[in-house]
């Protein structure tokens, strides 16, 4: 094996580790200057974040391993984003993502745009208790491939219909998939209010993204 | 036997006459209908928000009528805040409680919820002075519930989980990065706020309540938050040091937690007397889990909140009478949704849900099924 390839498995065990930001910086520095490409460390931390998801959905690791990879991944992304031409970060397309309007939820959603960014996807994150016409806006604007709505509060589960709604009102709903996820969401009320994916935890919702453009 | 004496039969896992039913938190707009009075001033199901103490009176008045009403046994009430404290206000319009956590007002709930912290930096704690536990006002909210509850009805005083509550103080994205980076920190901070949970504990003597309760969740849907050993290396014997005080006083203690439990069940069911929420939506079989724990452990749940807001009222009824039927007998046992009485539930849903309770929940119990 080449000390190139040796170099990128160490960035992919880093990650599938959860072996803390400064590690992971510290090994695709190696990777650097053993001559990997920016792109081929992105690849080999998606591998790694992948073993994450796969743990954790296995309940070998916990939400606080997902979210120090996250952290992990938007360090080491922030680290070569200098380095990578925008087009090919960016290889998956845009997704504008945000939380309901009557929910202040800030954790899952900002996960979720996190490993969207790792996974090769633009994220433009609107923020938090946004109304349906904000939504609608920021798809008329940004033109992405993938709006995601995230929400904690049953309360503001209806919201989300109301974005469904609102981004048919202003014709934009067949430019644009739509995403949902959330603790009180299911694959159910996703297909209730006319969704075209669900995700029911972050690692899940990256799939869910890739295979809504697969 | 009067309410209360329901109560304490049930926590002694014997049968009472009936099944007991609370919820530990009804949101405002609920609070409202059901007294035709209205909430004062601000509030937030986490933390204080004020100590205005005209207000809060309002508002615990208001609680003990509804929860009269509704003929719920067991009344729980939160700490107060310290006489005379007033929260820090930014321009943006959040507030700053005395954790440093920052809080925005949800207009849905009507009520106000952390999403930001003041702590930036690990240094940040250092410099952090903790609110003092002995300040003087921070039993007042119980103290007057007392006052009107008095021994008719079971009395529990909620106090905040230490992990929960640094979890939310310093962020989870902080927390989680500090716990890899500067894990003695996260020690700390536990055993600081376990610290002040003890001094709270010890106050409650002069009080009589009938049960603690330990808000703030460990698990989400998936499973614990952090990993088993971290709850059990620091987690648990700072639970522990307070389950044994509260135990001093002579009553039980009651962990509530969202989220899927049964990775730590084992553990737990050595350390707290009962646990409140056993959510269904995470795999929380209240059936399996009083089979295997209910001689050890009081349960209160689990009928859905999701079904509360969302599902029909015949499905909340068949739900009540899956969770009398596989979790009464024996005693031990006290109704009640898998969370609160959210601001979006239906009103009728829950009213069905006491009303099921009522019917079928006289021991022995006997609940035909469907």
């Amino acid at each position: 094996m080449s000390q190139k390839q040796m170099a990128l498995d160490a960035v992919t065990q880093a990650f599938g580790e959860v072996l803390g930001a400064d590690e992971a910086k510290k090994r695709v520095e190696a990777a650097l200057e053993n001559s990997a490409s920016p792109m081929e460390i992105i690849e080999s931390l998606r591998e790694g974040l992948d073993i994450v998801g796969k743990k954790y959905q296995a309940q070998e690791y916990f939400l606080s391993e997902v979210i120090m990879a996250g952290v992990m991944a938007e360090e080491v992304t922030g680290l070569l984003r200098p380095r990578l031409a925008v087009s090919s970060t960016n290889m998956f397309g845009r997704v504008v993502i945000g939380t309901v309007k009557g929910d202040i939820h800030d954790i899952g959603k900002k996960l979720v745009s996190t490993m969207l960014i790792s996974a090769g996807f633009d994220v433009v994150d609107i923020g938090v208790d946004m109304p349906a016409e904000d939504f609608s806006t920021a798809v008329r604007d940004s033109s992405p491939k993938i709006l995601a709505m995230s929400c904690l509060l049953t309360n503001a589960m209806d919201e989300m219909k109301k974005v469904v709604a609102a981004l048919g009102g202003a014709g934009l709903r067949s430019s644009v998939k739509v995403l949902v996820g959330g603790r009180p969401i299911s694959k159910e009320f996703a297909q209730e209010i006319g969704a075209d994916g669900y995700g029911a935890d972050a690692v899940d919702a990256i799939k869910a993204a890739r295979g809504l453009l697969s | 036997m009067n309410m209360r004496d329901r109560v304490l039969t049930t926590l002694d896992h014997k049968e009472p006459d009936m099944v007991p039913l609370t919820e530990f938190a009804i949101d405002p707009p609920h609070l409202e209908a059901l007294t035709g009075l209205k909430v004062e001033g601000q509030t937030s199901l986490q933390t204080p928000v004020s100590a205005d103490r005209k207000e809060e009176m309002a508002n615990i008045d208001m609680t003990y009528r509804c929860y009269k009403r509704l003929g719920f046994e067991l009344v729980p009430v939160e700490l107060s805040a310290p006489d005379g404290w007033q929260a820090p206000k930014n321009p943006d319009g959040t507030m700053i409680d005395e954790w440093g956590r920052i809080l925005r007002y949800t207009s849905v709930t009507r009520t106000w919820s952390p999403f930001r912290s003041i702590f930036q930096n690990p240094e940040d704690f250092d410099k952090f002075t903790l609110p003092d536990p002995d300040a003087p006002g921070r039993l007042f909210g119980i103290e007057q519930m007392k006052k009107l509850v008095k021994d008719d009805y079971a009395l529990g005083a909620f106090i905040r989980d230490p992990f929960a509550h640094v979890w939310e103080m310093f962020t989870p994205g902080n927390f989680v990065r500090w716990l890899y980076e500067k894990p003695q920190l996260i020690r700390k901070a536990i055993e600081k706020l376990a610290d002040f949970n003890v001094s709270i504990i010890k106050q409650l003597r002069e009080v009589q309540v009938d049960l603690v309760i330990s808000g703030g969740d460990y698990s989400e849907k998936n499973g614990p938050m952090v990993s088993p050993r971290f709850f059990r290396e620091v987690i648990f014997p700072n639970l522990r040091r307070q389950v044994e005080e509260t135990h001093r006083l002579g009553v039980k203690f009651i962990k509530h937690s969202d989220g899927n439990l049964n990775p730590l069940l084992p553990d737990l069911v050595q350390i707290v007397d009962g646990l409140h929420s056993l959510d269904p939506t995470a795999g929380m079989d209240i059936g399996a889990i009083k089979s295997q724990y209910g001689k050890k452990l009081i349960l209160f749940g689990n009928v859905s909140v999701d079904s509360l807001c969302r599902k029909s009222t015949e499905e909340v009824i068949r739900e009540t009478k899956d969770c009398l039927r596989l979790a009464a007998p024996g005693g031990g046992y006290i109704l009640s949704s898998s969370n609160s009485w959210f601001a979006d539930a239906k009103l009728k849903n829950c009213l069905a849900m006491v009303e099921t309770a009522r019917k079928y929940g006289r021991y022995p119990i006997s609940v035909p099924r469907g």
